[in-house]
């Protein structure tokens, strides 16, 4: 009877696609951070390789902060980039996490049982080690 | 990665070993209830014993709400009325990867192993622990790779490796041991690949779709995979079911591994298995760890004696114990290793924990849909006048009987070139394979010229009873 309510039938759907679209959003959060991530560790690498620039210019590099360039002395670009990529590490790591109540929301929500297992911490390589081969 | 590769070999180890063991009832998928447990004439390879199936339904349930903590489930009835297949139905609608063992009373007494531990053992194989492996890796399609010598001649290599998805693209600095890996490997450009992150392994999961056209670069072992999608870096989770068992033989020896196929466990010290007992609790407080408590069925329980069944009343009361659903064709007999007789030749303390749940023998129209059923599994056409003919036979001799010739007549139609099976390959096989009352029969007529024939009717009924 409630399936046959058109209004029931919509604001099903609504809150179908508006679980749907959380998770697709998440997903697409986590490829651009995850882009970020390698920019800055492709800057990190360059950093440290050896250049022919004379010895004056050694000890300062132009970084690009979102399209304006900025000299700075290498030893604080290279703290800078390393503290962003561990935000950006937490961050994506986050979003994980969440993910996973927000999947099964989505399979509740579609009449589906939770993922089997989906909600366990990790065991640790150690730990595996006892468990499997 | 390749412990994974291993992992996934082991699982399909195991479940071509269950599929032999089980054979005859390969179809069955539950009990065949709907949502009220009342039970569909014919549904999940299920057909009749509506009774028996509806109150395994009910067990069920209660097993769910963790109240059958202690207890067992007997099933009583004839050979060949199902028994066996409503305990696999149990074990498939508990969960998907809940562990079935099923093994027959008299499989524990061995030489190699004493009773206690040969049913400790099977107790601890039906009882599943659900974990979870996470891995970093990165998983791409290799654009570009680069390896170059110092001009020199000596000295390290340096290399570049461009990875791809369908969202992004970056740029990998290769150090030696990269480079050596990417060498042995073989990779080049259009390979999907990926980087395990703590190991820095490297695997080759394939060459790209769009790369299907180099063909100076595949050969027929070249597997075709798509560009993978989103980040490069993923998180890739993993989560296997192993049953204690298998923890305790990996535990207990150092190449354990091993012991898993050659099924030479031997003994394994209580030690062990309590630590291992403990170290699962600690896993399972802090959510890295599900206990999931499968089925052990025990066929022909009779054969268990009088020492087993006072182990087994033990065994129920561990708080890990699985569900022990026993099955048996007697009547009131001789319990093995005492002088009692007692129903069901278990001891009445056991019997009183147990749940008994009664099948019958089956009706001619359920006969001829479990043949019919058997010859969808076993992928047998078959004439719709030889099936009744089957059925008839089914009913006259047993159903096992008649499941046997299944394959044995498709056998036979098959060697004449036949899609279908008919009346007359059903009559040859029919008179190939004696049945067991035609068998009967001819030993009662030609007994005379057997050996040992001069043992007495009374002595042979007791030889009969004790073996």
């Amino acid at each position: 009877e409630m399936a046959r309510d058109p209004q029931f039938v919509m604001r099903y759907m609504e809150e179908l696609e508006q679980l749907a679209e959380d998770v697709l959003s998440d997903k697409q959060q986590i490829v651009d951070l995850d882009k970020k991530r390698n920019s800055n560790r492709e800057a990190l690498a360059a950093l440290h390789k050896k250049t022919t620039a004379p010895a004056s210019s050694q000890n300062k590099t132009w970084l690009n902060f979102g399209g304006v360039f900025l000299k700075l002395p290498k030893k604080s670009a290279i703290t800078m980039l390393q503290s962003d990529q561990a935000e950006l590490d937490k961050e994506i790591s986050q979003i994980r996490d969440n993910l996973h109540n927000k999947v099964n929301k989505l399979r509740d929500a579609q009449g589906e049982s939770d993922l089997l297992g989906y909600g366990l911490h990790p065991l640790s390589k150690a730990e595996l080690n006892r468990v499997m081969h | 990665m390749a412990a994974a590769n291993t992992l996934n070999k082991v699982q399909e180890v195991r479940e071509v070993t269950r599929l032999e063991r089980i054979g005859a009832h390969s179809h069955v998928r539950g009990l065949g209830l709907n949502d009220d447990l009342e039970p569909r004439q014919v549904s999940q390879g299920m057909v009749g014993q509506l009774a028996a199936r509806r109150a395994a339904g009910v067990i069920l349930e209660m097993i769910k709400e963790g109240k059958i903590a202690g207890r067992a489930l007997l099933i009583a009835g004839q050979p060949g009325t199902g028994k066996t297949a409503i305990a696999m139905g149990m074990a498939q609608a508990m969960s998907k990867d809940a562990p079935f063992q099923a093994m027959a009373g008299s499989e524990i007494f061995s030489l190699e192993m004493s009773k206690t531990e040969a049913l400790t053992q099977a107790f601890r194989k039906s009882i599943g622990v659900r974990i979870k492996e996470e891995t970093e890796l990165i998983e791409g399609e290799v654009v570009e790779v680069s390896v170059e010598r110092p001009a020199t001649g000596t000295g390290a290599k340096v290399g570049k490796l461009t990875l791809k998805t369908t969202d992004m693209e970056t740029v990998f600095d290769l150090g030696q041991k990269m480079i050596e890996q990417i060498t042995k490997e073989k990779i080049q450009a259009g390979d999907i690949i990926t980087i395990d992150k703590s190991s820095g392994k490297v695997s080759k999961l394939g060459r790209s779709f769009t790369r299907a056209r180099d063909y100076d670069a595949t050969d027929s072992q070249t597997r075709f995979v798509q560009c993978p999608e989103g980040e490069l870096q993923k998180r890739k989770e993993v989560v296997h079911t192993v049953t204690i068992h298998e923890i305790d033989v990996i535990n207990s020896r150092t190449q354990g591994f091993l012991a898993l196929f050659s099924g030479d466990t031997g003994e394994i010290k209580s030690e062990v298995r309590e630590q291992i007992n403990s170290k699962v609790a600690e896993w399972r407080e802090e959510g890295k760890a599900e206990i999931i408590p499968g089925v052990l069925f025990i066929d022909e329980v009779h054969m268990l004696d009088i020492e087993c069944f006072s182990f087994l009343n033990r065994l129920l009361e561990s708080d890990m114990a699985p569900v022990l659903i026993m099955a048996t064709n007697r009547g009131i007999t001789r319990i093995r290793g005492t002088n009692y007789k007692s129903p069901h030749g278990i001891p009445i303390d056991l019997l009183d924990r147990l749940l008994i749940i009664a099948t019958s023998p089956y009706s001619e129209k359920e006969t001829k849909q479990i043949l019919e059923i058997r010859c969808e599994e076993e992928d047998v056409e078959m004439e719709e006048q030889a099936l009744t003919v089957l059925t008839r036979i089914g009913l006259e001799t047993s159903l096992r009987y008649a499941i046997q010739l299944i394959t044995a007549a498709s056998l036979v139609c098959r060697k004449r070139k036949g899609t279908e099976v008919s009346v007359e390959d059903i009559k040859k096989v029919y008179s190939l394979f004696i049945d067991e009352s035609r068998s009967t029969t001819f030993l009662k007529e030609y007994q005379e010229e057997f050996m040992f024939n001069e043992l007495t009717g009374a002595g042979d009924a007791t030889t009969m009873e004790v073996s």
